[in-house]
């Protein structure tokens, strides 16, 4: 039989039995739908990853780390194993691990570089608290960061840097998070500019010895041993000059206010001073010269000892993420696939006894083995090709439906879609599905090919 | 010219081995009509699907034209089955679900026809037996005899020089047997093909050129008409 009259054949004999065929379809349909959803889903999470992260970093931005621990992920497990360690003055503690801190010699050395436009420690602030000059006297828990210049933050009101710009030393930035516990409305946002805002940084208490305490005792009594132990404070006060806008693409948005890197300097220095942090940091913000590559300045820090990971890096890191949560669903998928298998196999079995007679008579007609197998490989194809289209349709549609839904309700911002269908995989999934449907209708085309066509006209 | 020799089929093996067919000889001149004639299980229905390809002896040789089938290879038998044979059965056979167009169109898909040509052949096979109306009839909405037509219809499209029949007329009543008869009588002498009917009917058998009356596997007569002159 020519190819052509065996494909019609085929189209034809699913036809005449039209709710098998539909129901067969559904059962491989299933997988269909959660492979191309979780394809969907794998593209519109990378999609998302890409765009946050160019919202959020420079290309050209590095984090600098003295110790590799954050870096080099081929032995975490040693590296974040949890129990008891040797103290290291030079070392910060952070979530159960010790890491080597950056002093300032090595900050000074990485901007002797000529590879790197700017470097800036990362300035570790727990402010005691902070007061607005809008809201006298009422004192707030709040995080202070020194301003990053290496990107460009949404404003809502007022004068922000621009890129690679800073704050000015007196200048502050608050989130617009901050403006209704002031009671600002965000329609008057404009009343935040050009008011205060004072941030209490308090000094590590100093270690005192017995005679120090004795000699403040004499003299004070116990209000000058306590004002002794309790450590030096500091009152810094800012103007604000913006206030910035909420960035849906913001991966943690830092909520915070934001100072100059040199006020973060003073500040920083002033909480640590005395102790073993003093003037060592946890890592450093660089960026890299325009022209030049990331990936190579950051092999050619590691000659130095300098640890460092670029905006590519927590793209790769991310998108591995993303990837073994799409493994685990397309796994399920396959799992639907493998189940649909058996519906498959068994209802060809079934077609294959109840056409007996067909088989025979066609055989007897001169149809060949070969003849007889594709036949049944073809409805088996029909079956698979209809499951997959179904799937792929199915998981379209209800994408398309369910996109605005999920933006809103995951905060995506306007414009992300989770579910980006892709027509090339789409059809590689109904390519899939098809084969699927061909390997499974293999034992019983065959069975159907080695029919003896005489057994087969005897039924009557 | 078809020549049967020496054929043995067994069924079953060592003690429970039963020989349907044992060392059958003849041979069938073309343009014959053959009747094969026999006891409900003597072995004629066997004996015409060995004739046929259809089924394998385990000894013997059938040779059509100059060679033996036995010996070809499986796609050439099925292709020259295709091509050369044409089988009319005695409950039909037909797809009911398929209309009467495409049940003809089964067998020139086998034959591999051009595409061109199926259209113009297969309203000639119905014209031959006078179905040209039911072209587009479901075949499971016919008669028993218009079924049967449609199957002759079938066998006679790819004008084969060989057609079988096993018991054509069996499930049909008496008139309408004749017609079918008929058809296949006026197909052999038209097509100067080789017919070869199992049936135990004798008025049928009588009809035929040579009877050939088997019983328990063997071949006890062998009647030729005059008319022809066998080689
Ligand atoms: N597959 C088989 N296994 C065992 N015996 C078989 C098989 N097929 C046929 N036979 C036997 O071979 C003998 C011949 O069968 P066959 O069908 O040729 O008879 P028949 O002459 O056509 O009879 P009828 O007129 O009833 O159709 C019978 O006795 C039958 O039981
Ligand atoms: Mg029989």
């Amino acid at each position: 039989m020519k190819t052509i009259d065996i494909v019609k054949r085929a189209g034809r004999n699913l036809g005449r039995a039209k709710s098998r065929t539909f129901l067969t379809a559904v059962a491989i349909s299933v997988g269909g739908f959660a492979i191309v959803a979780s394809l969907a889903a794998g593209t519109g999470a990378k999609h998302y990853v890409d765009q946050v992260i160019s919202a959020n970093m420079d290309e050209q931005s590095l984090v600098i780390y003295a110790d590799s621990k954050f870096t080099d992920t081929s032995n975490a497990a040693t590296n974040f194993a949890p129990g008891l360690r040797e103290y290291d003055p030079d070392s910060f503690e952070s979530q159960g691990v010790d890491m080597k801190a950056l002093t300032q010699d090595n900050i000074d050395q990485l901007r002797q570089r000529d590879d790197l436009a700017s470097v800036e420690p990362f300035y570790q602030l727990q402010p005691q608290y902070v007061t607005f000059g809008v809201d006298k006297g009422q004192k707030y828990s709040s995080d202070v960061y020194a301003y990053d210049g290496s990107k460009v933050s949404p404003t809502l009101v007022g004068n922000m840097p621009e890129l690679h710009g800073m704050l000015g030393d007196d200048d502050a930035v608050i989130p617009q998070a901050y403006l209704k516990t002031l009671g600002i409305e965000e329609s008057d946002a404009q009343k935040a500019i050009g008011s205060e805002v004072t941030v209490r940084v308090q000094q590590t208490p100093q270690s005192v010895d017995k005679d120090e305490i004795q000699a403040a005792f004499m003299k004070g009594g116990e209000k000058a041993v306590q004002k002794l132990t309790e450590g030096k404070t500091i009152d810094k006060t800012f103007q604000i000059v913006a206030v910035m806008g909420n960035s849906v693409n913001e991966l943690d948005q830092q909520q915070g206010v934001f100072i100059s890197s040199n006020a973060a300097k003073e500040l920083s220095d002033f909480s640590t001073e005395g102790t073993d942090l003093h003037g060592k940091y946890m890592m450093a913000f660089a960026v890299v010269k325009d022209g030049l590559d990331p990936a190579e300045v950051k092999d050619s820090l590691k000659n130095d000892k300098f640890y460092a990971s670029t905006a590519e890096d927590l793209q790769q890191l991310l998108f591995t993420f993303v990837n073994v949560l799409l493994g685990i669903v397309i796994g399920f998928g396959a799992l639907a696939l493998v189940v649909s298998v058996f519906g498959i196999i068994n209802t060809q079995y079934i077609s294959v006894l109840e056409r007996t007679q067909q088989i025979g008579l066609m055989k007897a007609l001169g149809a060949s083995k070969r003849d007889i197998a594709r036949l049944f490989r073809y409805e088996a194809a029909w079956v698979g090709f209809l499951g997959g289209a179904l799937g792929a349709g199915a998981a379209w549609i209800a994408g398309t439906i369910a996109n605005p839904w999920i933006t809103d309700k995951l905060n995506l911002g306007d414009g992300n879609s989770l579910l980006m269908f892709e027509l090339l995989p789409s059809i590689g999934v109904i390519v899939l599905l098809v084969i699927v449907a061909v390997v499974s209708g293999w034992l019983p085309s065959r069975k159907a090919a080695r029919l003896d066509p005489i057994e087969a006209l005897r039924t009557e | 010219m078809i020549e049967v020799k020496q054929v043995t089929k067994t069924y079953g093996k060592k003690k429970n081995i039963f020989t349907a067919l044992d060392d059958v000889n003849f041979s069938v001149p073309s343009n014959t009509s053959v009747a094969i004639v026999g006891k409900s299980g003597s072995g004629k229905s066997t004996l015409m699907h060995i004739m046929s390809g259809l089924d394998r002896p385990q000894h013997g040789e059938i040779i059509i034209g100059d060679r033996d089938i036995l010996k070809l290879k499986a796609r050439q038998t099925d292709s020259f089955r295709a091509k050369q044979m044409g089988f009319v059965f005695q409950s039909f056979f037909v797809e009911a679900n398929e209309s009467c167009y495409e049940n003809v169109s089964l067998s020139l898909e086998m034959s591999r026809t051009p595409q061109m040509e199926r259209r113009k052949r297969i309203e000639a096979a119905l014209a031959d037996v006078d179905l040209t109306d039911k072209i587009k009839s479901k075949a499971g909405d016919l008669s028993g005899g218009q079924k049967q037509r449609l199957a002759i219809a079938r066998a006679i499209v790819n004008q084969p020089k060989l057609l079988f029949a096993d018991e054509p007329t069996g499930n049909l009543d008496t008139a309408t047997s004749q017609v079918v008869e008929d058809l296949l009588f006026k197909y052999q002498t038209d097509n100067k093909a080789t017919l070869i009917i199992v049936t135990h009917d004798e008025e049928l058998a009588a009809r035929c050129d040579m009877q050939i009356i088997i019983s328990d596997g063997k071949i006890s007569e062998i009647h030729e008409a005059a008319k022809k002159e066998s080689k």
